[in-house]
C-alpha cells in the first residue's frame, strides 16, 4: 500500500524533471546550453506564488477545470505500475485510465470555450479532431497487451509480462509498442503533432488552451500536462517493456525497479528530444495520416495476437 | 539613348492625351510631365499599360502658400529602360478632390488611401475610401502632412470604429490576432475570417506604429536625416539611408567618389546578408524545425559580429554621409571580411543542406502560401516575394546605383510563388550578396570615401530607388530649405502587405505565421 502511494508521489515529483531533461537534450542538439533541468520546478514555484486572473466572462467552469485535470491525473497516476508492478488495481484498469484522460481533455476543451477567446476555440477544435483517432490507437494498443497477459489492469499485465520473461517479445508487443509510442507524441502536444515551444498562437494545439490560464491555474494545468507525459512514458516503460520492474517488496527489487524505471523514462525522453529536433511539425490535416498509421499498427498488434496463436 | 526613349514615349502620346500634357522636361533620367488633375489618370493608365510601367510611388505636396493648391505626383517606372516618368497634376485651387486611379491602376490603392489620410485628399471612385494610416481614434478633418498641422500637434481622440470586411456565411467566423503578438514582433491587427481551418478571408490592418517619419523630416536639415533614415525600419539601415543619401547627392548634382560607392555596395550587402540568413532561418523556426533554426541564427549572429567589427555596429548604423560613408574600409578589414566570409559561406551551404534535404520540412512550405505571377504583376509586388513569383524585377540591375553597375551578379527568380519559391529565392541572393561582397573587395579603387556636399537648390526634386533585402524602397524629395520641403518614402513592405491578403486564400490557419514569415514584412516601415 505504502510503496503504491510512494511511486505515485515519486510519479508526479520527477515529471518536471523529465520535461526539464527533454528541453536540456534539445538545447544540445540546438548547439545551445539551455536552461537548467530544474527549470520547469522553479517555474512552477513561481507560477504558484502569482494569484491568477480570470476573465469576467469565464463561468465555473473555468474556474474547476485546474483542479479536475490535476485530480483526474492523480488518479490515473495512481494506476500506473512505476517502480513496483502492482498499482492500485483493484480500483481501476486501463480503461478507467483512458477515460480518466478523457475527462481531462473534455474539461481542457470546455474550459478553453468558455472564455470566448478566438484561440481557445481553435484549440479545442484541434484537441478534438486529433483526440479522435488517437483514443482508439491508445485504446486499442493497450488492449493488445491486456490479451498478451488475460487482464485489463496495467499492474497485472505489467506484472504478467515482466514474469513470464523474453517469450513474450512478439510481434504484438513491438507493434502496440510502436502505436502507443505515436499516440504518445499526439496525447503530449509533442513534434511533429504541436510545437511545445512555440509563441504562435494561431499554430498551436494543446497550448491555445491554456491561453487564459495564469498564476496558480497555470500552474496546476502544467503540471497535471507534464505528469500526463511521465503516465504515457511509464505506461510505454512498464506495460510494454516491463522488465527490471519490481515484482515483489523486497528492497533489493525495489531498487532495482526505481533504477529500471529511471533508465527506461530517460531514454524516451532522449527519443523524444531527437525526434523533435529532426523533424519539422506536420500540417494539420497531414496529421491524420500518421494517426492513421498509428491505428493500423494497434490494430495489426490485435490481429497478430490471434493469428500467431494465442498461448 | 535613355533621353531619346523618353523623347519617344511623349511622342508616341495619342493625340488626345497629348495635348493634355502642358509641359514636358526630361532632367537625367526622369521625364516629367505636367497635367491637368482630370487627365492625370488617363495619362498615367497609358504609359503603365502600354509600357508596362508599375507604379513606383504616388504621393501628395500641400502647395497651397506658393501656388494655392496640392498636387498630386505619379512616379512610373517604363519596363526596359533605367528610367522613370513622372506626372505631376495640381490640383484645382481650393480644391481637395481627385478622380482615383485605382480602378485604372490597381497597385494605386494604398497611396490614394494614404494621400487621403494624411492630405485631406479625397479620391473620386476609389473602392475602399477607409482610412489607412490614421487610426479610429483620429478626428476627422486633421492631417498631417498638411503644412498648417504643426509637427507638436496632438489632436484630441475620438471615439471610432473601423469596419472591416465582413464575410457572412454558415459556420464562418472571425478570428482577431494583435495587434499585440506573443514573442517580440511588431504590432499590426490580422482578421481573419475562416470555415473551420482553411483562411476565407485575411485583412491586415496596419499602422500601428506610425511615427509621423516624412513630417519629421520635413524640420530636419539634410546631414540629420540620414539617421532618421536609417530608423524607418531598423533592419534596413543601410538601404534606407543609401537611398536618402542618393536623393540628397542628385538634388544638389553630387558626384560621390567611387571608393564610397563600392563601400555602400558592401555594406547593402551585408545588411542583405543578415536579413535573408534571418529570414530563412525563420522558416526552420516557424515549422519547429529546431536544428535547423538554432544553425541559422547562430549565422545570422556571426554575419552581425562582422557588422560590428567592421562599422562598430551590429545594424550597420552610421555607415552613411551625404557625399560618401563615414568609415573607410582598411586593409585590415578587408581581410577581416574575407576570412569572416569564407567561412560563412561554407556554414550557409551546411544550413541549406539541412533545411533542403529535411522531407519533413518541405512538406510544410511546399504548395503555401501561393502567389501567382498574376497577382504579384497587378499588385505590384517587389523583391525576393516578387521574384519568387516568377516577376524578374531587381533595382540593382535595373536602376543600378552605388557600384552594381560594374559587379556581375545573377537575379535568381522562382516560379512557384509559395514559401518554399521564397526560401530558395533568399537562399540564392545570399549566395550572389557573398560573390558581390569578395567583387567588391577586389574592385575597390583607392581614393577619397566622402566629397562636400552643399548648395541643395529648394524647389527641386529627385528620387533614389534602392534594392532592400524586402525589395525595391523609394525615397522621393523636394527640396525646400536646406531640408526636404516632402519627403516621401515608401518601403518596399508598402508593396506588399496586399500580396500577402492573396497568398494566404485558401491556406490553413495553422499555416498563416509561416507564409508571415515567408514574406516577412515590416510594420515599421509600412507605417512611417
Amino acid at each position: 500500500m505504502i510503496v503504491e502511494v510512494l511511486q505515485t508521489i515519486l510519479l508526479v515529483a520527477i515529471a518536471p524533471l523529465i520535461t526539464g531533461i527533454i528541453r536540456k537534450v534539445k538545447a544540445y542538439l540546438q548547439s545551445r546550453t539551455g536552461p537548467s533541468v530544474l527549470q520547469p520546478y522553479r517555474d512552477l514555484r513561481k507560477l504558484f506564488s502569482k494569484g491568477s486572473v480570470v476573465s469576467k466572462d469565464a463561468s465555473w467552469v473555468f474556474s474547476i477545470t485546474p483542479y479536475v485535470c490535476m485530480s483526474a491525473i492523480l488518479v490515473a497516476a495512481l494506476l500506473v505500475p512505476v517502480v513496483y508492478a502492482r498499482a492500485f488495481g483493484f480500483v481501476g484498469d486501463l480503461i478507467v485510465l483512458i477515460y480518466l484522460l478523457s475527462m481531462m481533455r473534455f474539461f481542457m476543451s470546455l474550459s478553453a470555450l468558455d472564455t470566448g477567446s478566438a484561440f481557445g476555440g481553435m484549440g479545442s477544435s484541434r484537441e478534438m479532431y486529433i483526440s479522435s483517432i488517437v483514443e482508439p490507437t491508445m485504446l486499442l494498443s493497450i488492449f493488445a497487451m491486456a490479451l498478451v497477459a488475460g487482464t485489463t489492469s496495467l499492474g497485472d499485465i505489467a506484472d504478467g509480462v515482466a514474469t513470464n520473461g523474453w517469450d513474450l517479445v512478439a510481434p504484438t508487443l513491438l507493434l502496440a509498442a510502436a502505436a502507443f509510442f505515436i499516440a504518445t507524441l499526439a496525447e503530449n502536444a509533442r513534434v511533429p503533432f504541436d510545437n511545445p515551444a512555440t509563441h504562435l498562437e494561431l499554430t498551436m494545439i494543446h497550448e491555445a488552451m491554456l491561453l487564459e490560464y495564469s498564476g496558480k491555474q497555470l500552474a496546476l494545468m502544467e503540471i497535471s500536462s507534464m505528469t500526463k507525459l511521465i503516465i504515457f512514458l511509464a505506461i510505454l516503460s512498464n506495460v510494454f517493456f516491463p522488465w527490471g520492474i519490481a515484482t515483489d517488496l523486497t528492497v533489493l527489487s525495489l531498487a532495482g525497479g526505481l533504477l529500471a524505471f529511471l533508465m527506461k523514462v530517460l531514454v524516451l525522453a532522449v527519443l523524444i528530444a531527437v525526434i523533435e529536433s529532426a523533424m519539422a511539425k506536420m500540417r494539420l490535416f497531414r496529421l491524420p495520416n500518421i494517426l492513421t498509421v498509428a491505428f493500423i499498427l494497434s490494430l495489426l498488434a490485435v490481429m497478430s495476437f490471434y493469428i500467431l496463436g494465442a498461448t | 539613348m535613355t533621353v531619346e526613349k523618353l523623347r519617344l514615349i511623349v511622342e508616341e502620346l495619342p493625340p488626345e492625351l497629348h495635348s493634355k500634357v502642358r509641359s514636358a522636361k526630361i532632367r537625367g533620367n526622369d521625364l516629367r510631365l505636367v497635367t491637368g488633375i482630370d487627365d492625370l489618370a488617363s495619362l498615367a493608365k497609358h504609359i503603365h499599360g502600354v509600357y508596362q510601367a508599375p507604379l513606383v510611388t504616388m504621393h501628395a505636396t500641400d502647395d497651397r502658400a506658393a501656388e494655392d493648391c496640392f498636387k498630386l505626383y505619379v512616379v512610373l517606372s517604363p519596363r526596359g529602360m533605367d528610367a522613370f516618368v513622372t506626372i505631376i497634376a495640381a490640383l484645382e485651387p481650393r480644391s481637395q478632390r481627385f478622380v482615383s486611379l485605382t480602378p485604372q491602376i490597381n497597385e494605386a490603392d494604398w497611396y490614394e488611401r494614404e494621400v487621403q489620410d494624411m492630405f485631406g485628399l479625397e479620391a473620386i471612385g476609389h473602392p475602399d475610401p477607409r482610412p489607412l494610416v490614421l487610426y479610429d481614434d483620429w478626428p476627422q478633418g486633421e492631417h498631417p502632412l498638411r503644412k498648417d498641422f504643426p509637427l507638436d500637434r496632438r489632436p484630441p481622440r475620438i471615439k471610432g470604429e473601423y469596419s472591416f470586411t465582413k464575410v457572412e456565411g454558415e459556420g464562418v467566423y472571425e478570428i482577431p490576432v494583435g495587434p499585440v503578438h506573443a514573442g517580440v514582433i511588431e504590432p499590426g491587427h490580422f482578421r481573419f475570417s475562416v470555415a473551420g481551418e482553411p483562411i476565407i478571408n485575411l485583412e491586415v490592418r496596419l499602422g500601428y506604429v506610425h511615427k509621423g517619419i516624412e513630417k519629421i523630416s520635413e524640420s530636419t536639415p539634410y546631414w540629420r536625416g540620414i539617421h532618421l533614415a536609417e530608423r524607418i525600419s531598423g533592419d534596413n539601415s543601410v538601404a534606407h539611408s543609401t537611398a536618402y543619401c542618393q536623393t540628397v547627392e542628385a538634388l544638389a548634382s553630387a558626384e560621390v567618389p567611387e571608393r564610397a560607392e563600392y563601400i555602400r555596395t558592401v555594406m547593402l550587402e551585408l545588411e542583405r546578408i543578415y536579413n535573408l540568413i534571418g529570414d530563412i532561418s525563420g522558416i526552420a523556426l516557424d515549422t519547429a524545425f529546431s536544428v535547423g533554426a538554432a544553425n541559422g541564427y547562430l549565422l545570422r549572429e556571426r554575419a552581425l559580429n562582422l557588422n560590428e567589427c567592421l562599422t562598430g555596429s551590429r545594424l550597420l548604423r552610421s555607415v552613411n554621409v551625404i557625399g560618401g560613408v563615414r568609415k573607410d574600409l582598411s586593409a585590415n578589414d578587408r581581410e577581416k571580411t574575407l576570412s569572416a566570409l569564407v567561412r560563412l559561406k561554407l556554414e550557409f551551404e551546411d544550413l541549406v543542406d539541412l533545411m533542403v534535404t529535411s522531407t519533413s520540412l518541405l512538406d510544410r512550405v511546399e504548395t503555401t502560401g501561393k502567389l501567382s505571377t498574376e497577382m504579384a504583376v497587378r499588385l505590384n509586388v517587389v523583391g525576393p516575394v516578387a521574384r519568387a513569383s516568377g516577376v524578374d524585377r531587381d533595382v540593382r540591375r535595373d536602376h543600378p546605383y552605388a557600384a552594381y553597375d560594374r559587379l556581375n551578379f545573377l537575379v535568381p527568380r522562382g516560379a512557384a510563388g509559395d514559401v518554399n519559391a521564397r526560401t530558395r529565392v533568399k537562399i540564392d541572393e545570399v549566395r550572389e550578396s557573398f560573390s558581390l561582397i569578395d567583387q567588391a573587395l577586389d574592385g575597390m579603387p583607392s581614393g577619397p570615401i566622402r566629397t562636400v556636399v552643399e548648395n541643395i537648390p529648394a524647389g527641386e526634386m529627385a528620387m533614389s530607388l534602392v534594392e532592400s533585402p524586402r525589395g525595391e524602397l523609394v525615397h522621393w524629395i523636394l527640396a525646400g530649405r536646406e531640408r526636404p520641403y516632402r519627403h516621401k518614402i515608401r518601403d518596399a513592405s508598402f508593396c506588399n502587405w496586399l500580396a500577402m491578403e492573396e497568398a494566404v486564400l485558401g491556406n490553413i490557419v495553422p499555416d498563416f505565421p509561416l507564409i508571415n514569415k515567408s514574406f516577412n514584412l515590416s510594420y515599421s516601415g509600412n507605417d512611417l
